[in-house]
């Protein structure tokens, strides 16, 4: 079957009929957030009570930025900082991690993590080091507490063996040190059901890991790339809220539909960051002390050509200067690397490094089936289903050729 | 004598080869030199270099148009990733069980098969060998720049032969390419042309 075009065209048209009015809307609402933001008399303590009480009291699900004082003075929330203008000396360790989920409907069941590690010393003219980890998941290791292993488990093995890795290389790394990932610190994962204390078990080995790297000295950051969050619209709109209605704070949002990039990215130059907000989320609380998450926006695109990602660092990071300027140099540097689509360039290496292609699954496939004939033992076979998805597309009579 | 090996075989025909390689090994073989494939005792396929290239990928296309370049990380494009090489090499003799011939090999070389650069000694073998036989296969390879591979490969057996006492050889083979050009007179030419270069820079 084909999708019906004549369908579809309708409702583009309705589509853009309403984009006009939502554009208009958008603009109205980002003119109000981007007056509250810059207004210096925003009354920051005030707001950050609010916003706890908020979480305390009537939604402790509540995920917004917090406000953040240094030495009992708050940070304005308007303020932009330029890129440091050093060259940053530093060994920089990036790593990311892929899986293959196992597929019941292949001849053999299995899955695996791959982890793709790459160590740059800034200083140095030669190659970075690049390391790749394979895991292979296999019988047993396939189940877990509550049944066969989901591709969110699988996902959420991924990223804590991702942090695993870090500490391993940056145990004897030359420092300063600054770790990349790609993607929030937040660990994520299904928190409900059984699951739930599969998570939890999980968390508190990443919880485990984050103080290593906090006694290590690590520089962690976690690079969000064109970030969807609307953390600092909802601390505005936690502002706009009258107190006598703030049991109602679920339903109340009325800047929706606006993103945080679109309030940064008006004045936020080239290079500059934000300023540093805490993260509010619901396990907030076991990130404590140092470890507490917050992040900022950082504009790494060129003159007219903004390009904001956020980058989220925990507390040890986040109140030491010269690491934030560090890091800040650093990322400008790497992106700088990738020209017109600003990137971290070794978090694009760790991800070339650590990705498994379609034919690497299939000779992964081929040598598993092997092994187990060689040892007598039967193979499963491909589902049926996923037989008559691999058929060939339709092919044309060409004088006797067929035609690709 | 020393062994060069410039890489292993990525695919095969009868009338010539591709070998890829890591750039650490580019420095050794250069266009218009002579190669060996050893197949099996007693097998041995001969190729002349005629055309080595790098691919691009998509990282390296966003590169080029940055403002700069780290050091490090050209080197981390050149040394760690996996940037297709290709060494194309035309096929212009063999040697079975002691024997050269200037006839096409009778089985390519197969997948991931060392190539190594052939030393002045087996180069002088090989084409003082017959009847200069092997130009046939060059001057047949219309797509390729054959003037230039022949100057090319003159240039480097004439090295070889001065070295080991046969500083005539080159004239020998001039006359031959001469009397096997003689009905293609644009292609006589410009081989002239090229020969000329050789002998000012021999």
């Amino acid at each position: 079957m084909v999708v019906d075009l004549l369908q579809v065209r309708e409702q583009i048209k309705a589509l853009g009929e309403s984009a006009v009015v939502r554009h208009q809307r958008l603009k109205e609402m980002r003119e109000l957030a981007l007056m509250m933001l810059r207004n210096p008399a925003l009354e920051l303590e005030r707001l950050q009570k609010k916003a706890l009480l908020i979480m305390h009291n009537f939604d402790p699900n509540l995920r917004c930025a917090l406000p953040v004082s240094v030495g009992g003075e708050f940070l304005s929330v308007g303020s932009s900082y330029p890129s440091p203008k050093f060259f940053p000396n530093a060994t920089i360790l990036a790593v990311d991690g892929s899986q293959i989920p196992p597929d019941r409907h292949a001849e053999v069941i299995f899955g695996m993590i791959n982890l793709g590690a790459i160590e740059l010393d800034t200083t140095s003219a030669e190659a970075p080091n690049v390391s790749i980890n394979s895991r292979l998941f296999y019988d047993e290791e396939l189940y877990t507490e509550s049944g066969f292993i989901t591709d969110s488990r699988l996902a959420l093995i991924r990223d804590l063996s991702e942090r695993q890795r870090l500490i391993e290389l940056a145990v004897n790394a030359k420092y300063p040190l600054i770790s990349l990932t790609d993607g929030p610190l937040e660990l994520w994962g299904a928190r409900e059901g059984d699951l739930g204390s599969d998570f939890n078990k999980s968390l508190e080995l990443y919880i485990d890991i984050l103080r290593k790297l906090f006694t290590l000295n690590v520089v962690v950051a976690g690079y969000v790339d064109k970030p969807g969050a609307s953390l600092v619209v909802r601390l505005l709109e936690i502002a706009l809220i009258e107190e006598g209605k703030i049991k109602d704070i679920k339903n109340y949002y009325p800047l929706r539909g606006l993103v945080d990039i679109d309030l940064f990215r008006p004045f936020l130059g080239p290079g500059e960051r934000s300023t540093v907000f805490a993260l509010q989320f619901k396990t907030a609380s076991q990130y404590r002390d140092e470890l507490a998450l917050h992040f900022f926006y950082l504009n790494v695109g060129g003159i007219n050509q903004p390009w904001l990602a956020r980058i989220e660092i925990p507390a040890w990071v986040a109140k030491d200067n010269v690491m934030l300027d560090l890091l800040h140099a650093v990322l400008i540097h790497q992106c700088n690397i990738m020209g017109p689509r600003p990137y971290p360039y070794l978090l694009h290496r760790a991800h070339e490094a650590a990705v498994v292609s379609i034919q690497e699954k299939e000779q992964i496939t081929q040598m598993i089936s092997m092994e187990l004939r060689n040892r007598g033992l039967a193979v499963g076979k491909i589902s049926h289903k996923q037989s008559g998805k691999n058929l060939g597309g339709r092919t044309r009579y060409n004088g006797g050729k067929l035609l690709p | 004598m020393t062994i060069i090996s410039i890489g292993r075989l990525l695919r095969a025909g009868n009338a010539g080869f591709v070998v890829g390689c890591r750039v650490t090994q580019l420095d050794a073989p250069i266009f218009g030199a002579m190669v060996q494939a050893d197949l099996e005792q007693d097998y041995r396929i001969y190729g002349l270099v005629y055309d080595i290239h790098i691919d691009d990928d998509g990282l390296v296309r966003q590169l080029v148009i940055a403002e700069d370049v780290d050091e490090n990380v050209i080197a981390d494009n050149r040394f760690n990733r996996n940037v297709p090489l290709e060494i194309s090499i035309l096929a212009i003799g063999y040697c079975q069980n002691g024997r050269l011939s200037h006839l096409l090999p009778p089985r390519p070389p197969l997948s991931l098969d060392s190539i190594y650069l052939c030393d002045q000694e087996e180069l002088c073998k090989f084409t003082n060998a017959g009847h200069f036989g092997y130009f046939r296969h060059i001057l047949r390879a219309e797509n390729l720049p054959i003037e230039e591979l022949l100057a090319a490969h003159l240039q480097q057996a004439q090295l070889a032969h001065v070295r080991y006492g046969d500083p005539t050889w080159i004239e020998r083979a001039s006359q031959e390419l001469i009397t096997l050009l003689r009905d293609n007179y644009p292609l006589l030419m410009n081989l002239l042309g090229s020969l000329r270069d050789v002998m000012i820079t021999a």
